[in-house]
């Protein structure tokens, strides 16, 4: 079944799947209303800065066993098995950050959300935005990605792909081509600023 | 100790203002900076566009997502737009600037500018003559007059070529004919610029770029020159002399007052209003021990050039020297000038006072200089900070000056050489003096603070080649203590000779950034001396740390003139490779020189020195492998 599939070497920062994701959790659905309401609408994917300033766009893999199931006590977090989706009802949601702590990923926040009842916190994460695909569209983070960092796909054809890649990567002379000069030049310009820091 | 504060600069006093900011929970620069990452990669390699409202459009630099914006635009078109863009809006600050003086020149010549004069006449009857303006006999008002006419004629010119062009070498403009990129009009370049890159007008990515040199000499050649020259009839030519530098300039038991911006109509009104005898009094009858008026950034540079004022600091230490807890007032007039700083002085019992019609700061008081009006406002001005000195908290100030030498006009170089630059020459030419590199250009936090700079300019001095500054560079390295006559040891066995000689450091502070056409006049006149053009000179540009709209336009107009530049920070071109090559190789068969890109200041060090001695072998001269 599809999946959200990562791919972190195009990540190229421009945050516009945080945007999206906090609008399609919005309760109008519109980025411009989206930013009028209350509680405001946050995103569940976030991009983080490596450590040359690239981006890295961080979200939940839904893990089998999942750490944050495992630790809910109160049992608010399930599996929907049509997506493989683990999912926080807020109803159920105490708040206790334990599926917080338990996750590797840091992918768990606590925040009011239009799903929730108003006024309480709750945890809140990645639900693939099973919502969207119920109504056959791709989640939002995928929509707007325009480098192709954020794919929705079978991830046997993802790591297919990946594979053919380091495939002809090997077959190269030493090195081999970058995919996009101009975003490998920048890279370069960047990691030799932060370099500099270390001096 | 703040952890950071060593990551992000070299400075004694930058590092130790910093752990204070921490201290006192001020916000700086590099806490923006740091919660900007990652940056956006389309708006980085230029990729993103924003012109027009079908858009906004981004290209994938991948080539798996769009390849064209929603006109059609590919990333050659949409980078060759942007950068024209910055290009434009360069030339337009610095020429707007130069405008402002013009104004006041011409308010100086109807008698509507109390306080104002024409401090050097003999450069006015000079740069008059140049325009035609018939000055025997005439007095300096007349002849302020009518100069004022003909040169706000060049910002709307119906002529073919700018006036100020004649100063460059023949072979140059005859290049810049054939190629098409001669400047026409001051205003006339930049307003082509914003018509070629609305959506369906110029989408040739070539002739894009072309324009944007043209642009970018009418800049050079047009509003900095007029804003040099202007500044300088009317505030006088600047001469060496003494003066000081660092956050330690302040005086904890004195008014201190900043100047911040860039025009020198304020401050200098400013600067009068402070050495009056009746408002010093004052100063002391509050128990201060007198007024001291510093500098920061480029506002400070000219004043620094011409009364030999002490200056603060650069762009990034502009919060910093707020955090002292020492400045009474800071008034700034316009251009690089961070919003923060309101913000920052509300921590503290700083007056912050914004002063031009066209600059708005939050958190700032707004009271307006005209030449009209300028004399009496800054006499108020500073009297107010002077109450405000009485409401100062506890002060920090944890550096000693440094002394530094500023002042070097050409015609003082020319002055300190005995009238012509021969001397100069003969050192060039038997190899005392490699060459010359410009550094020059602003601070960026993406680069350590001031490293780029010192390091560079370091590592040029030390294999003789003499180093002409402006700007926040100049500042810098002014603090690193290599504008004095001892500084002289740091350099080669060569520059050292030659400036021991002349009693000179090594390297020479030549102004603010307007004050970039001082470099190229210089090389105009080394060129007119060996008959030569500016390419075939053993000299080079570099802005290791830039940051500004205005930057882009000075690098454009030095590579333009026939300057091989280095630019520090990867300007927003990355996205079309084709553009890269263009800048990066093509230019020099279009005009003789072209850009290179490298953050590491040692690197670059290497490729200006390197370009330094081809340039030698291809006069004939002797040349050293780097």
């Amino acid at each position: 079944m599809k999946q959200v599939v990562v791919h972190p070497e195009r990540c190229v920062g421009c945050m516009q799947c945080m945007l999206a994701c906090a609008t399609a959790h919005s309760k109008t659905l519109h980025l411009f209303t989206a930013v009028r309401e209350d509680p405001l609408p946050k995103p569940r994917i976030h991009v983080g800065a490596g450590i040359h300033g690239e981006g890295f766009p961080n979200r939940c893999r839904h893990c089998d066993p999942a750490p944050c199931m495992l630790a809910c006590l109160p049992g608010a977090i399930s599996r929907i098995p049509e997506t493989n989706t683990v999912v926080i009802d807020p109803d159920t949601c105490i708040n206790c950050a334990s599926c917080a702590m338990a996750c590797p990923f840091g992918v768990i926040r606590y925040h009011g959300d239009a799903a929730a009842p108003p006024g309480k916190a709750v945890a809140v994460k990645c639900d693939n935005c099973t919502a969207r695909q119920k109504k056959g569209m791709v989640p939002a983070c995928v929509e707007v990605c325009k480098s192709g960092a954020l794919t929705f796909e079978e991830p046997a054809s993802a790591l297919g792909r990946k594979t053919r890649e380091v495939a002809r990567s090997v077959s190269r002379d030493a090195g081999g081509e970058p995919i996009a000069p101009g975003f490998a030049l920048l890279n370069a310009v960047k990691r030799s600023q932060i370099e500099m820091e270390k001096r | 100790m703040l952890k950071d504060a060593e990551k992000r600069t070299v400075t004694e006093d930058g590092r130790l203002m910093l752990e204070k900011a921490e201290k006192d929970r001020i916000e700086t620069v590099w806490d923006r900076y740091a919660a900007q990452t990652p940056q956006c990669g389309y708006c980085e390699m230029g990729l993103s566009c924003r012109i027009c409202n079908m858009g906004p459009c981004r290209i994938d630099p991948f080539g798996e997502g769009p390849r064209q914006g929603v006109c059609g635009a590919d990333a050659d078109i949409i980078v060759a737009r942007n950068l024209g863009r910055m290009v434009a809006a360069g030339a337009a600050a610095h020429s707007d600037h130069g405008r402002d003086l013009v104004e006041v020149l011409a308010a100086v010549a109807e008698g509507k500018a109390p306080g104002y004069g024409i401090a050097d006449p003999d450069k006015l009857k000079r740069v008059a003559a140049e325009y035609g303006i018939e000055t025997e006999g005439k007095p300096p008002h007349a002849v302020a007059g009518a100069l004022a006419d003909a040169m706000m004629g060049d910002f709307g010119s119906r002529r073919k070529e700018l006036s100020m062009v004649r100063r460059a070498p023949a072979k140059r403009r005859e290049l810049w004919r054939k190629t098409g990129i001669m400047p026409r009009g001051i205003d006339r370049e930049t307003s082509e610029m914003m018509h070629r890159t609305h959506m369906g007008v110029d989408n040739g990515w070539q002739s894009l770029l072309l324009h944007a040199l043209r642009n970018a000499l009418s800049d050079g050649w047009g509003g900095s020159m007029i804003a040099t020259e202007v500044s300088d009839i009317l505030f006088g030519t600047p001469k060496p002399s003494a003066n000081t530098v660092n956050v330690g300039v302040l005086k904890a038991d004195q008014v201190n007052i900043i100047v911040h911006g860039h025009n020198p109509v304020v401050s200098e009104m400013l600067l009068q209003a402070c050495q009056s005898p009746d408002i010093i009094d004052l100063a002391k009858a509050k128990g201060a021990a007198g007024i001291n008026l510093a500098g920061l950034c480029c506002t400070g540079n000219e004043l620094l050039m011409r009364h030999g004022i002490p200056m603060a600091g650069n762009h990034l230490m502009t919060e910093l020297v707020i955090a002292t807890g020492a400045v009474d007032m800071m008034l700034v007039d316009y251009q690089c000038i961070m919003p923060s700083l309101g913000k920052t002085a509300s921590c503290y019992h700083t007056l912050m006072i914004s002063t031009s019609d066209k600059a708005r700061f939050p958190g700032m008081t707004h009271r307006e200089f005209h030449p009209e009006n300028a004399r009496d406002l800054a006499r108020d001005l500073v009297k107010e900070a002077v109450e405000n000195f009485g409401r100062r908290g506890r002060v920090y100030i944890p550096v000693e000056p440094v002394p530094s030498l500023g002042g070097f006009s050409v015609e003082a170089i020319l002055g300190a050489l005995g009238g012509t630059p021969d001397p100069l020459l003969d050192a060039v030419k038997d190899g005392r003096i490699r060459g010359a590199a410009g550094v020059v250009g602003c601070n960026n936090p993406k680069i350590k603070h001031d490293y780029g700079h010192i390091t560079l300019t370091r590592q040029l001095i030390e294999n003789d080649i003499l180093v002409l500054d402006t700007g926040c560079a100049a500042i810098a390295n002014a603090k690193a203590g290599f504008k004095v006559a001892e500084a002289a040891e740091y350099a080669g066995p060569g520059l050292k000779a030659v400036c021991s000689a002349l009693g000179i450091p090594p390297v020479l502070h030549m102004g603010s950034c307007v004050d970039n056409v001082r470099i190229l006049l210089l090389a105009s006149a080394l060129a007119d001396s060996l008959g030569c053009d500016i390419s075939d000179l053993p000299v080079a540009g570099s802005a290791p740390e830039w940051y500004s709209e205005k930057a882009v336009s000075i690098g454009a107009y030095f590579v333009a003139s026939g300057v091989y530049t280095v630019l520090g920070p990867m300007p927003p071109i990355t996205g079309s490779m084709n553009v890269v090559k263009l800048l990066t190789e093509g230019l020099n068969d279009v005009v003789g020189a072209g850009f290179a890109v490298e953050p590491d200041p040692e690197k670059a060090g290497i490729l200006i020195r390197r370009h330094i001695e081809s340039k030698r072998k291809q006069l004939g001269l002797d040349a050293r492998s780097v």
